[in-house]
Order: C-alpha cells, then sequence, then structure tokens
C-alpha cells in the first residue's frame, strides 16, 4: 500500500491523538476525583504534554517534508474531503456536547437530592469535580478527533 | 445515470502523463487518478481546465450512461 503525503500526515494525526490517550488520560482518569488544585504534578504535566506535542510533530513533520521533498497541490478533491470530514467531526462534537452536558446535570441533580437526604457517602460518589470535567472534556476531543481523522483517511483512500 | 469519462484514453493519446495534467490544471495526481477511476466528480471548472488543456470538447470527454 503506497501512501501519499497527504495520507501520512493524516496518520501522524491519529498517531499522535492515540499517543495522547495512552500517555497523559490515565493522570487525569487517576485523579477524577481530585479538585484541580489539589492535583499532584498538573502543571508538570502540562509542560510534559506541550513538550512531547512539539517535539513529535516538528519530529514527524520534518521527516515527512524530508521524505516527499516535493510540494503538493491542495485542490477541489481535498476540500471536498475536508469538508466531509470535519462534518462528521463537527456532528460528533455537537452531539458529544449534548451528552456532556445531560450527564454533568443529572449528577449535580443526584448529589443536590443526596445532600439534602444527608446520605454524605452517595453524596461524594455524585459530586462532580473540576478534574473530572477536564477528564472527560480532553476523552471526547480525543475519540472526536480520531474518528474525524480516520474517516478523512477512509474518504483519501476512496474517493 | 452514471457520470463517465475518456480521460485516461484521451489522456494517453494526447501524451500527458497523470502527474503532467493534474500540474497542467492546478490539481494532484491522485485526483486525475480518482476522476480516471470514476471514483471523483469534478466540479464543472475542474471538467472544463481538463477539456481545455486536452482540446478536446467536454461533451466528448464526460458523458452520461445508463
Amino acid at each position: 500500500m503506497i501512501l501519499s503525503k497527504k495520507e501520512i500526515s493524516i496518520l501522524i494525526e491519529i498517531i499522535f491523538s492515540i499517543s495522547f490517550a495512552f500517555i497523559f488520560i490515565p493522570y487525569f482518569y487517576e485523579n477524577n476525583d481530585n479538585n484541580l488544585v489539589l492535583m499532584d504534578g498538573l502543571v508538570r504535566i502540562v509542560i510534559e504534554i506541550l513538550v512531547f506535542a512539539s517535539i513529535y510533530f516538528s519530529v514527524a513533520y520534518s521527516l515527512l517534508e524530508f521524505v516527499f521533498k516535493k510540494k503538493e497541490t491542495k485542490d477541489e478533491r481535498d476540500d471536498l474531503i475536508n469538508s466531509k470530514s470535519y462534518k462528521v467531526g463537527y456532528l460528533l462534537y455537537e452531539f458529544s456536547l449534548f451528552i456532556f452536558i445531560g450527564y454533568v446535570c443529572s449528577r449535580m441533580n443526584f448529589s443536590f437530592i443526596l445532600k439534602n437526604l444527608k446520605n454524605e457517602g452517595l453524596y461524594e460518589n455524585f459530586t462532580l469535580t473540576d478534574a473530572g470535567v477536564v477528564f472527560m472534556i480532553l476523552a471526547l476531543l480525543v475519540f472526536i478527533s480520531i474518528v474525524k481523522s480516520l474517516y478523512q483517511f477512509y474518504l483519501y483512500r476512496s474517493i | 445515470m452514471i457520470l463517465k469519462n475518456n480521460l485516461k484514453e484521451v489522456r494517453q493519446k494526447k501524451g500527458f502523463t497523470q502527474e503532467e495534467l493534474g500540474n497542467s490544471v492546478d490539481v494532484s495526481r491522485q485526483t486525475i487518478i480518482s476522476i480516471e477511476g470514476y471514483r471523483y466528480k469534478p466540479t464543472l471548472e475542474l471538467a472544463m481546465k481538463i477539456s481545455k488543456k486536452l482540446n478536446i470538447k467536454i461533451e466528448k470527454l464526460f458523458y452520461f450512461e445508463d
């Protein structure tokens, strides 16, 4: 299977999203019950993400430019593929935002009811922390990014 | 009705490679491959550019088939 420069750049994005999910998301998952200010090493992890992203993309795209020296033309087929894949990404984003708001509201509602019932144990379980919200947003963004890029890759191979 | 074309035959007859034709009408080689394989329907603008480059009437290059 011979891949074009555009297809390889999509694969670079997919590999980044998957690496991000495996390397950094577990940290947010483990600290999902904490508050952001109480999280150990939050600043360190943010710096690590920035450094990792900068090094990864600069190395990957430099290698890509080195291997494919010729500049590829961006044409109407690329526009069509991009519009289709971004549309899928946008729809997923809208749908997940809807689900996310519903989830946050229902948890807040439950915790409010449990607080009134003075059930401290269950109230703790249903309280949504800001770190939990950050974890959910990151997980959703990574998921949407992977699906969008996979669809874009599929379109490049099939159209 | 399916939109088909004679692009491959005409291009080869006129002695153009996919790369050369693509460069002359500002599209990539992959786009020319997709048009020749009927996977991508070009816009009217691109179809006219290609027919002009190959010096052939657009209706002879692109046609409908039942």
